[in-house]
């Protein structure tokens, strides 16, 4: 829609997230969803990112506190379990990384550019708390 | 349908703000969302009585200000269903925020302006400063000098800001207590009649389809703003012309009552015209007669569309015009009346060698009297017969204290 | 009436599809969204939304995209409530006059606005919304600020936080007022609920929405949302912030209903000192000088005043 003229969109300055009918909406999930080009799903705000979420499915319980908490839908949870995260749409604040309980920590915040298999690779142990 | 059928006579007698609740009536109104102002508060009182007399089926919601009440309105309206209310002056302007916000989101809401002086100092009756005050809006502006004419042109405006190539909302105006609390013969239309000239509401981008979620309302900033602006103007200057003409045609074919963009009273032959809206026009054209009978060929224009401004029509009905008197009903404050500067730039460019001069009048429900436009049809006449404008460009008319003219 | 939704956990909590989308443009670590996110997940009916304007709106609305899975409206700045009203109004009437298109849904009105809009700007629509019985419920996102235009003061804005037309300097300690009871004024209403919420206390806040979405007529709902740039806190300590905010009790969590019953619905098992929650948020950086300490003390014994006033209440049952 970049260089649209001025007879070239709907009045009103309206807006449709989906494409045809929305259907069950929420018994469907977002990736099987028809949405529009309208909608900011469609869009990306990961250059927005300095540091970026690395997740390390081995030490994750599935508590979902990412998933509640992450202010930009970000974390992929599908059937109760988490199974990564939507670097399109994380802006990379770091809440997960915060409110992960598991120890180590199963996300940790890298910078955009570091390798996601080498710093898994290279994973923090276990913190052994000082009496 | 549950709720009952109202039997009219062929003629009733009812003042402006009847005729219109009745007319709202008619048109099966879903919301009305209101607040009360001198005078157009029994517009919406005559809707809520109707519903407790279930002679409609909707929701009146009365809220706590106009701000309010049009905002009820959009969201009434975005959600998808005929929606009117009415207001006045104070209101009008409270008003104002959201009248910009309803034509933007293009949602066909239907306003009934009673016209009434602003504040300060604070004054109930009629001019046509909130008629002004909305005219950069984007609204459609209808303007009635009658109750028969507040009553048909209701009809109208639902008909023509409902349709789907215009989705604009659409004022009605009617002078304040002149027109509003003046209770004259009025030919109605039956209900069945009526209902089905304006026809079923048609939605349109509405928020209540959950199949389809809309999002109304965005944010566009300097890469979008001005291109829907634009559509907007274009909507207004191209597409909605036409369709009043339509709906007047159409109109005229069911009941016999023509109405045109600008209504011309004795203007085949005229040498001389007064311009004016409101009730100002039947004493205009009563003068404009006894003119006639002194010798002066004196003609009336009336405003019918003052938003889209008819800028062709008024140009060709003053095209033989030696000179023409543009009467405002508003105070300018600074600059030469709305009318004078509408007329000039129609003229302008053409062949028209008319003297135009501007005129000031009845503020704040001042009365315009035979006498006024007597000398005003005098003067005219006395620009012609010199070949120039002897008097100042810009006149107050019935004011008290020394002259007041400038220009 | 709909079915309820089931949540009786986080992981299933977490099976909930949005109906809010990512990539919208609230600042990273920005608490709106995740209180979004917890309010539209607690239902799985269709929904109704408004917004007034400020940052929710002007984040998530920018042409040509929407971050909106459900219908939408914005009008102003201080009628988000009145314009889901208004929706609310056309869905009665259709309803009786047998013109919805899908007659067996059973949506949800729900509009959202900040603080500004809400105990400033638009305090007169929500009293009207409130006093005129629509089934809506209205949601204020109280960040205690007008993050949208740069951090000045409204009347949620605490004692001694610094903003810029209340700012801290040589000779002040920044605002001076006390935040406005708003959920007390809107509870006096006779709404059936009122309730102050947090995201953190997330199944306490689905708990109250479902609650408001199930009651029939207007709710109002005060929701604590920490401002990663106008309290000035690093945008990762949001979730503590929050912790913070319920467990020193400075935003108490309660409900009022039908005006007069109040409960409270956590009572933290330690309850931290309101120093710790001033010391973590720049905006009260200043209060730590020499001169101003005496304001902590205050602020600690005007926190806790309010938490026994609440607890008298609700021991009172009026």
């Amino acid at each position: 829609m970049a260089n649209t003229g001025w007879d070239e969109f709907e009045i009103g300055a309206m807006l449709r997230t989906f494409e045809g009918e929305a259907g069950d909406t929420v018994g469907t999930l977002q990736e099987d969803r028809n949405y529009t080009q309208n909608s900011s799903f469609s869009a990306s705000v990961a250059d927005w990112r300095i540091e970026k979420p690395v997740f390390n499915k081995d030490f994750c319980i599935d508590c979902q506190f990412c998933w509640v908490y992450c202010p930009d839908i970000s974390i992929i949870s599908r059937d109760k379990k988490m199974i990564g995260i939507d670097m399109d749409h994380c802006k990379g604040c770091g809440i997960c990384v915060e409110v992960c309980p598991t120890n180590p920590k199963s996300l940790l915040m890298f910078p955009e550019q570091a390798d996601e298999e080498s710093e898994i690779a290279n994973w923090p142990a276990k913190e052994t708390k000082e009496k | 349908m549950a709720f009952d059928k109202m039997e009219l006579r062929d003629i009733e007698v009812w003042d402006g703000n009847f005729a219109a609740a009745q007319a709202l009536r008619q048109c099966q109104i879903d919301v009305v969302s209101a607040y009360p102002i001198t005078p157009s508060t029994p517009i919406v009182e005559g809707y809520s009585k109707f519903l407790a007399d279930n002679y409609i089926e909707g929701e009146f919601v009365m809220v706590e200000s106009e701000h309010a009440a049009m905002s009820g309105c959009i969201g009434a309206s975005a959600a998808g269903g005929r929606v009117a209310t009415a207001t006045s002056s104070q209101g009008f302007a409270l008003m104002v925020e959201t009248l910009y916000q309803a034509s933007g989101m293009r949602l066909p809401i239907i306003l009934n302006v009673v016209n009434r002086a602003l504040a300060a100092p604070l004054n109930v009756n009629g001019d046509h400063g909130d008629m002004y005050l909305g005219r950069d809006s984007g609204w459609i502006q209808l303007d009635a000098y009658s109750p028969q004419e507040a009553y048909d042109l209701n009809f109208i405006a639902f008909r023509v800001a409902e349709d789907h190539e215009i989705r604009l909302p659409a004022m009605v105006h009617q002078d304040g207590f002149m027109t509003s609390h003046t209770a004259q013969g009025v030919h109605t239309m039956d209900d069945d009649t009526a209902y089905s000239f304006v026809g079923d509401f048609k939605p349109m981008n509405d928020m209540l389809d959950f199949e389809h979620p809309v999002t109304h309302g965005v944010q566009t900033e300097e890469d979008w703003h001005y291109e829907h602006k634009a559509r907007q103007h274009n909507d207004l200057m191209t597409k909605v012309p036409t369709k009043i003409e339509e709906a007047f045609a159409a109109f005229e074919k069911l009941t016999g009552r023509k109405y045109n963009q600008v209504e011309k009273y004795d203007m085949d032959d005229a040498d001389v015209a007064v311009v004016c809206m409101g009730t100002s026009v039947e004493t205009a054209r009563e003068v404009a007669s006894e003119m006639r009978e002194k010798g002066i060929k004196a003609g009336v224009v009336g405003l019918r569309v003052v938003r889209p401004f008819p800028f062709m029509e008024i140009a060709a009905a003053l095209k033989d015009i030696k000179a023409i008197a543009a009467l405002d009903r508003s105070s300018p404050n600074g600059a030469a009346g709305m009318l004078f500067n509408e007329i000039a730039g129609a003229l302008f460019n053409t062949d028209s060698k008319a003297l135009l001069t501007g005129y000031v009048y009845g503020l704040g429900g001042r009365d315009l009297t035979k006498k006024h436009l007597t000398d005003l049809y005098t003067e005219l006449q006395a620009n012609v017969d010199a070949g120039k404008v002897l008097t100042p460009l810009q006149q107050f008319i019935g004011v008290r204290g020394p002259k007041l003219a400038f220009l | 009436m709909s079915e309820m939704k089931k949540i009786k956990n986080l992981k299933e909590f977490s099976t909930s599809a949005d109906r809010f989308e990512g990539a919208n443009l609230l600042c990273p670590g920005c608490a709106h969204s995740i209180i979004v996110r917890e309010v539209l997940n607690a239902t799985n009916d269709d929904l109704v939304l408004a917004a007034s304007t400020g940052c929710l709106e002007v984040c998530t609305a920018v042409y040509p995209y929407t971050s909106w899975d459900a219908s939408w409206v914005h009008i102003g700045f201080e009628n988000g409530s009145t314009a889901v009203a208004g929706a609310e109004a056309m869905y009665k009437a259709l309803k009786t006059k047998g013109r919805l298109k899908q007659p067996d849904r059973n949506p949800k009105f729900v509009a959202f606005g900040g603080d500004g809009a809400s105990y400033d700007i638009g305090f007169q629509w929500i009293s009207g919304c409130m006093e005129r019985g629509h089934n809506m419920m209205y949601v204020v996102l109280d960040n205690e600020v007008y993050a949208n235009t740069g951090g000045q003061r409204s009347s949620s804005t605490p004692i001694g936080a610094n903003a810029t037309t209340s700012p801290a300097g040589r000779v002040s300690y920044g605002e001076t007022k006390n935040k406005k009871d708003i959920v007390a004024i809107m509870a006096a209403h006779n709404i059936p609920y009122a309730a102050q919420v947090a995201p953190n206390k997330w199944k306490d806040m689905v708990k109250k929405i479902q609650h408001g979405m199930a009651v029939d007529g207007p709710v109002f709902i005060n929701a604590v949302s920490p401002c990663t740039t106008e309290w000035k806190f690093d945008p990762k300590d949001t979730m503590h912030l929050t912790d913070l905010a319920t467990d020193t009790l400075v935003f108490p969590l309660y409900e009022i209903i039908d005006g007069h019953e109040l409960n409270i619905t956590y009572r933290p098992k330690n309850v931290i000192p309101v120093e710790e929650y001033l010391a973590a948020q720049g905006r009260f950086k200043h209060l730590f000088k020499d001169q101003y300490k005496y304001l902590i003390k205050e602020w600690q014994e005007r926190v806790d005043a309010n938490w026994a006033y609440l607890n008298r209440r609700e021991e009172a049952r009026v």
